[in-house]
């Protein structure tokens, strides 16, 4: 099996993102900002810093910005949630399966964090199954994360249950962590709010949601599909329907806007990713908004 | 209804269920492994209220395709079988000769007439048979021989009839048939008829339209009953029109049963009649018995019926492409 580990870096060392991903470094180390005080090192500034974490003295002696650098900091938790059911084998809007997307997602986040010294741990699961790695700090380790999650989202696996998922998540994760949910366009319902609720009391919570496929997109008007739900296939001719697909698209954006609302209404970051060129940009994205929106 | 080809619709039905099958069982082994696109969460389109109805319009058109498709082949295939209407008819016999053979002494001159007019009408009808003319009183006189030149004859006939009718006709028609020794020679004129049909080895129905009274005056050289005899032997019908045979005429009647009895010893028919309009029913009626006496062996008739394939072809055909045209689109 190929790394996926080394897409994930790849993608992160490609020119247009290698500015992005010192911002990124900086950014998700602000998320833990203020957790504790204990010092432990400076080290020199990157962009997306407290500007208040900056040593002025040490930067006077230096020449260049330093910033103090907490014990805390260091060994925070980063459990990515991840839906692992059949939904998440299905086509995303870029037509890449929605699972290459969020094991990109997971893989950017997780390596950043492991870089960052922290250590990643894994909630993934499905109907069937919800299954939970231990939190470590090993590149090697989120390799094998990332591997768990390809090897269940497959498209004979079981039905996707983000519901089951996060309960499983309240249950377990006592304590506080980052927690970055990785899911699909599923509707928000009710039960899944609640849930939501109560994890982002404790948590710091970055909400990932990996675009569906465009049922009607003419990208594959062409081609046969097929749901994964029951197997059964929608008709090309019921997708060129200019007035299904209008009413369609109508549907679409309520429910995406609704889906949003609550996640705002709940103060959870979430950004939406379509397709795999779009990963690091929107996880920058995310985090800058999350610590936006907390200072 | 039959095909012709039937076991050229057998083998297409053969191939076209092979295709079906080879189809189905190629779609059943690849299912899933085609370039499908997997989506999910397909029941945010398929729960929709338009959804059910766009699902509807698009399994009537599938059925259409289907239905009209079928029918497409199976017309195709009825075609190619060739479809036929198998009847049996018994064919008139075209290739009859006949001779009218007027007597024309002077109390026969109406019925000749009309005998004459109703023949020049038939010519119009005619087609392969031969008509030919022979007028006899003493002597007999071929006005015509027995030809197919319908226009001709018809000629021949309307002159003669047009002096029948003249009250003040020459007689030059009757030129030459006062030749013998007397006159009304009734024998030798129908032998003389009978002596008009040539070409005797070719299957040829031969009839006389004998139209006289029998009654002789004179010396003949052959009698009635053996003139009867000849026309037998060469196989020629004599349908005898006798006016003479009327109460008012008892003194002949005697004449008038030798004629019936010599007549009908040929297979043919006699009349006796007293009125000459009478004798337009009476040609239909020797043409009709002769069509009876004459039609040949029942032949099957073969007639190709492609209309109705074809029309419902071009339908289903109409049909496939309309729908298509709506399915693609």
């Amino acid at each position: 099996m190929t790394a996926l580990l080394t897409r994930v870096k790849t993608t992160l060392s490609i020119r247009a993102h290698r500015r992005v991903r010192g911002m990124l470094d900086g950014e998700y180390a602000s998320i833990f900002r203020g957790k504790s005080h204990e010092f432990d090192d400076i080290r020199p500034y990157v962009p997306g810093d407290e500007i208040r974490d900056i040593d002025w003295k040490a930067t006077a002696r230096a020449g260049y910005p330093l910033v103090k650098q907490f014990i805390a900091h260091r060994k925070q938790t980063v459990t990515l949630v991840v839906d692992t059911g059949r939904d998440l084998a299905a086509a995303g809007a870029g037509g890449e399966p929605k699972r290459d997307v969020a094991v990109l997602v997971a893989g950017v986040l997780g390596y950043i964090a492991v870089r960052h010294g922290d250590r990643v741990g894994l909630i993934a699961g499905d109907a069937d199954e919800v299954r939970l790695l231990e939190p470590k700090g090993a590149e090697s380790h989120l390799e094998r994360l990332l591997q768990v999650v390809v090897e269940r989202a497959r498209l004979d696996g079981a039905p996707s249950d983000v519901h089951a998922l996060l309960e499983r998540v309240v249950r377990t994760v006592r304590k506080r962590m980052l927690l970055v949910v990785v899911v699909d366009d599923a509707a928000i319902d009710e039960e899944t709010e609640q849930l939501v609720r109560r994890l982002a009391v404790q948590h710091e919570i970055l909400w990932v949601t990996v675009g569906d496929a465009d049922v009607m997109s003419a990208d594959w008007a062409t081609r046969p599909m097929v749901d994964v739900a029951d197997d059964r296939g929608i008709p090309d001719f019921l997708r060129r329907d200019r007035r299904l697909r209008s009413a369609f698209l109508e549907a679409e954006v309520e429910r995406a806007t609704r889906s949003a609302d609550r996640l705002d209404a709940l103060a959870v970051s979430h950004v939406r990713v379509a397709r795999s060129s779009e990963v690091v940009p929107a996880v920058l994205r995310l985090i800058e908004a999350h610590n936006h929106a907390r200072r | 209804m039959s095909l012709v080809n039937i076991g050229l619709v057998i083998g297409w039905v053969v191939v076209a269920a092979a295709v079906v099958l080879v189809v189905v069982l190629r779609r059943r082994a690849h299912r899933g492994e085609d370039a499908a696109v997997h989506v999910a969460h397909g029941e945010r389109l398929t729960a929709l209220p338009g959804y059910a109805r766009a699902l509807r319009r698009y399994r009537m058109l599938l059925a259409t395709v289907l239905v009209a498709a079928t029918l497409l082949s199976a017309a195709a295939v009825i075609l190619s079988g060739r479809l036929v209407s198998l009847t049996t008819v018994q064919p008139e016999m075209r290739n009859r000769d006949i001779v009218l053979c007027l007597d024309v002494s002077g109390s026969m001159i109406d019925y000749d007439a009309q005998i004459v007019e109703t023949f020049s009408q038939l010519t119009e009808e005619f087609d392969g048979e031969r008509i030919g003319l022979v007028l006899f009183n003493a002597s007999a006189v071929t006005s015509f021989p027995l030809t197919s030149d319908y226009a001709y004859a018809r000629e021949q006939l309307d002159a003669l009839h047009a002096d029948l009718v003249d009250p003040d006709t020459d007689w030059a028609f009757a030129n030459g048939t006062l030749l013998g020794n007397g006159s009304s020679m009734i024998g030798d004129g129908l032998a003389s008829c009978v002596m008009r049909f040539d070409d005797l080895d070719t299957e040829r129905s031969r009839s006389i339209v004998f139209a006289t009274d029998n009654y002789v005056a004179g010396e003949q050289i052959m009698t009635l009953p053996e003139a009867g005899e000849f026309a037998q032997s060469k196989d020629v019908l004599v349908f005898g029109l006798n006016p003479g045979d009327v109460e008012s005429l008892d003194y002949i009647g005697e004449f008038a049963d030798e004629m019936r009895e010599v007549v009908e010893g040929t297979g043919g028919s006699y009349w006796a009649l007293d009125d000459p309009n009478a004798v337009p029913s009476i040609v239909e009626q020797v043409q009709e018995r002769q069509a009876e006496r004459f039609t040949g062996e029942p032949i099957l008739v073969v007639t190709d019926e492609p209309t109705f394939p074809v029309l419902a072809g071009f339908a289903a055909l109409a049909a496939v492409m309309f729908a298509g045209w709506r399915l693609r689109r």
